[in-house]
């Protein structure tokens, strides 16, 4: 804001255009005023996802359903991947449901740009309004596979093949903040990259299906030999996975210094992210 | 009483042709690794004999661009395709960073580039007019408020929920453009929306428009091909041109200025030897020109002015009877007229003609002009086609109507009513 006295004394300039974002340049009180919009937003994703389709959201369902037993049938029953006193069907559950959390807040976010060319270049509110719409549609998909997860919990539990700590469970909503964090972070970096390199939208999916690997999605971190546990210890992902499987089942190594790293690496990329993004998306339209 | 609410200094604005950067992250690495590390130049620029070309070519869209707009002022943006109108509205609406300058301003603003911005294809018109509402800045009370008045200036009650991917094309934008009507920004940025919808809605929406802008006292940007559209709305006008202000000022100077510019060149055609002058062995046009009549020669030529072609022509051939017809058609190709000379015998050599006509005949719109050559009044001997190009503007007295007036012709003809006494 900045006073420039006329004729009829001084004026208050409401809002200014100049060349340059500043890296710091984020108003809260404006993102708060599009609160509306983000709702809309993500109420017509979610509808427009489901609209003429036969089973609805059910699909957010089918998907980790058809992975589990894919799952089952080739790391457990085939390669024989011991997943000890637990049921192979909860073990793989748990790694996809907190994998899915992660992939499809990474990938949808990294499509800003080059999803929403078209409004971004023809009206203007913060585009960040989008990413945290993706962010919105994504936790509530992640929501509703989150309930399949509790079913198959409880059933499990009432077979009296895993065990209940309510302490222990609560750990799963830091453990779920923190992958989000990281997820939206890096998609947030990554919409921007994408939007300038378009090449890069296809290496995103190679990352994510690597990434899979070095998680310990479908094998615990006692499972990973001595050689290669750098690799464990400075993926920031892999001690949320065992914290996660720890909340429900009990089982495997954790870390508090590794979930203190993963926390440092979330806010880094939380806050690099949205200043990255901010301050880039008013010249991507140029470029778009 | 009036305060500015837009004030824009220097605004300039650079656009790279060809490619934006090089797409290759690789190259893009090189150049930033020469550039500001070795401070050499890009090792990527083509050489051609010996000298340096830049393969990205810049263009000034726009360049040192300075006004203000008070309070409740229309302004009317005009000039050519790639005048950098556009680029304009953008930077306005926030959509676009200037390259140079600044724009300060007070006051809520909502552009209107487009319409149906945000329109989800399988949603129902209900659920889109609180998307493409909310798109456009608006709350959700206020939508809440607006719902059945918007509904009903759309006109599509009866498919409110039906998908609005199965709407005519129609009704897309009728609902799209009424929920941009009840917008109510401080300051409201219009592009070229009304080029579209049938002529009744055209002129519905250039009805809300004048409301907003005279009643209620709103500022208004607003760029149009459509000059009558302009002239009526805005009392302001700035015309751009090549990235400059070429003018600004009354709309109507502007306009007319603008107007004179655009068609001065092709109202006369003059060669001074046979061989360039298009014909062919029998005949050869040499001189063409359309004369307006006006009071005022920096006006242009309205539905009420007279407008007289003159042309001279070289006949090659010896003792034939030969007839001339000037022909006039619309933009689209339809023949309004085709006048013929009398057919009459004719030595070698040149011929002068001319007709006059008259004001109040024809409509405001683009015109040409052919002559056609006939031998015997049956074969013939050339024909010189849209040899003059010229439009006409729109003159109304004491007329709320601002949509196209209908029809190629507008003659005078007196039409009396006459109330009857019971």
């Amino acid at each position: 804001m900045s006073e420039k006295p006329n004729k009829l004394g001084s004026v208050n300039w409401e809002w200014e255009i100049k060349p340059e974002t500043s890296w710091w340049n984020i108003s809260l009180i404006e993102l708060y005023s599009y609160t509306d919009l983000l709702q809309q937003l993500v109420r017509k994703d979610f509808l427009g996802l489901y609209q003429q389709t036969l089973l609805g959201p059910f699909w957010a369902l089918l998907q980790p359903l058809l992975t589990v037993l894919i799952y089952v049938v080739v790391f457990n029953n085939i390669i024989g991947i011991s997943t000890g006193s637990v049921p192979p069907f909860l073990f793989n559950l748990i790694g996809i449901t907190l994998w899915n959390l992660f992939s499809e807040i990474f990938l949808q976010t990294s499509k800003t740009f080059s999803q929403n060319a078209d409004l971004f270049s023809k009206v203007y509110f913060p585009r960040i309004i989008v990413a945290l719409s993706t962010l919105w549609l994504q936790l509530l998909l992640f929501g509703i596979q989150l309930l399949l997860l509790i079913v198959a919990y409880i059933f499990f539990l009432i077979k009296g093949e895993v065990d209940f700590n309510l302490g222990r469970l609560l750990l799963i909503f830091p453990v779920i903040a923190i992958t989000t964090g990281i997820g939206f972070g890096g998609g947030l970096i990554f919409s921007v990259l994408t939007a300038k390199y378009r090449d890069l939208l296809s290496l995103i999916q190679l990352i994510i299906r690597l990434l899979m690997f070095v998680c310990p999605v479908f094998y615990t971190l006692s499972m990973v030999p001595e050689k290669m546990q750098w690799l464990v210890n400075i993926n920031p992902l892999s001690s949320l996975f065992e914290y996660f499987r720890f909340a429900f089942l009990g089982m495997g190594s954790i870390d508090i210094l590794h979930l203190s790293y993963s926390t440092v690496f979330m806010l880094a990329m939380v806050c690099f992210g949205v200043m990255f993004f901010n301050k880039m998306s008013d010249k991507l339209i140029d470029v778009l | 009483m009036s305060d500015i609410v837009i004030q824009a200094e220097n605004i300039s604005k650079l656009y790279h042709l060809g490619t934006i950067g090089s797409g290759s992250l690789r190259r893009e690495m090189q150049l930033w690794w020469e550039r500001k590390i070795l401070n050499n130049e890009d090792p990527n620029q083509y050489i051609r004999g010996g000298k340096k070309i830049d393969n990205t070519e810049a263009v000034w869209a726009l360049k040192n661009i300075d006004f203000e707009v008070k309070e409740g002022e229309a302004l009317g943006i005009i000039g050519h395709n790639g005048a950098g109108k556009s680029t304009l509205l953008k930077i306005l609406s926030r959509i676009v960073k200037p390259t140079e300058g600044i724009v300060r301003g007070r006051g809520r603003i909502s552009s209107l580039l487009e319409v149906g911005t945000g329109f989800h294809a399988e949603l129902s018109g209900r659920e889109n007019i609180f998307i493409c509402g909310h798109i456009l800045g608006m709350k959700k009370t206020e939508i809440l408020k607006k719902f059945d008045e918007i509904v009903e200036f759309s006109g599509v009650e009866a498919f409110i929920d039906t998908p609005v991917k199965r709407y005519s094309s129609g009704m897309y934008v009728r609902l799209a453009f009424a929920v941009a009507a009840h917008l109510e920004p401080d300051i409201l940025i219009i592009d070229e929306v009304l080029a579209v919808g049938d002529a009744d809605f055209q002129k519905k929406c250039l009805g809300k428009m004048n409301d907003a802008s005279k009643q209620s006292g709103r500022t208004i940007l607003f760029v149009s091909h459509n000059l009558q559209a302009v002239n009526n709305l805005c009392s302001k006008a700035l015309w751009l041109d090549k990235g400059n202000i070429r003018a600004r000022g009354n709309t109507k100077s502007v306009v007319n200025e603008y107007l004179s510019a655009l068609h001065k060149n092709s109202w006369i055609k003059e060669f001074s030897t046979l061989n360039e002058a298009p014909g062919n062995d029998l005949i050869r046009v040499l001189y063409v020109e359309l004369i307006p009549h006006l009071d005022d020669p920096n006006n242009v030529p309205d539905i009420r002015t007279p407008l007289t072609v003159k042309f001279r022509f070289y006949n090659a051939s010896d003792n034939i009877v030969l007839s001339t017809d000037l022909l006039l058609f619309t933009l689209a190709g339809e023949c309004i007229f085709d006048i013929p000379s009398k057919p009459a015998i004719y030595e070698k050599g040149m011929v002068e003609g001319e007709c006059t006509i008259p004001g109040n005949f024809l409509n405001d719109g683009s015109y040409s002009f052919t002559l056609h050559f006939a031998r015997d009044t049956s074969s013939e001997l050339f024909s010189y086609e849209e040899c003059l190009m010229f439009d006409i503007a729109d003159y109304r007295e004491s007329i709320n109507w601002y949509g196209k007036w209908w029809g190629y012709v507008r003659p005078d003809f007196p039409l009396v009513l006459n109330a009857l006494i019971k």
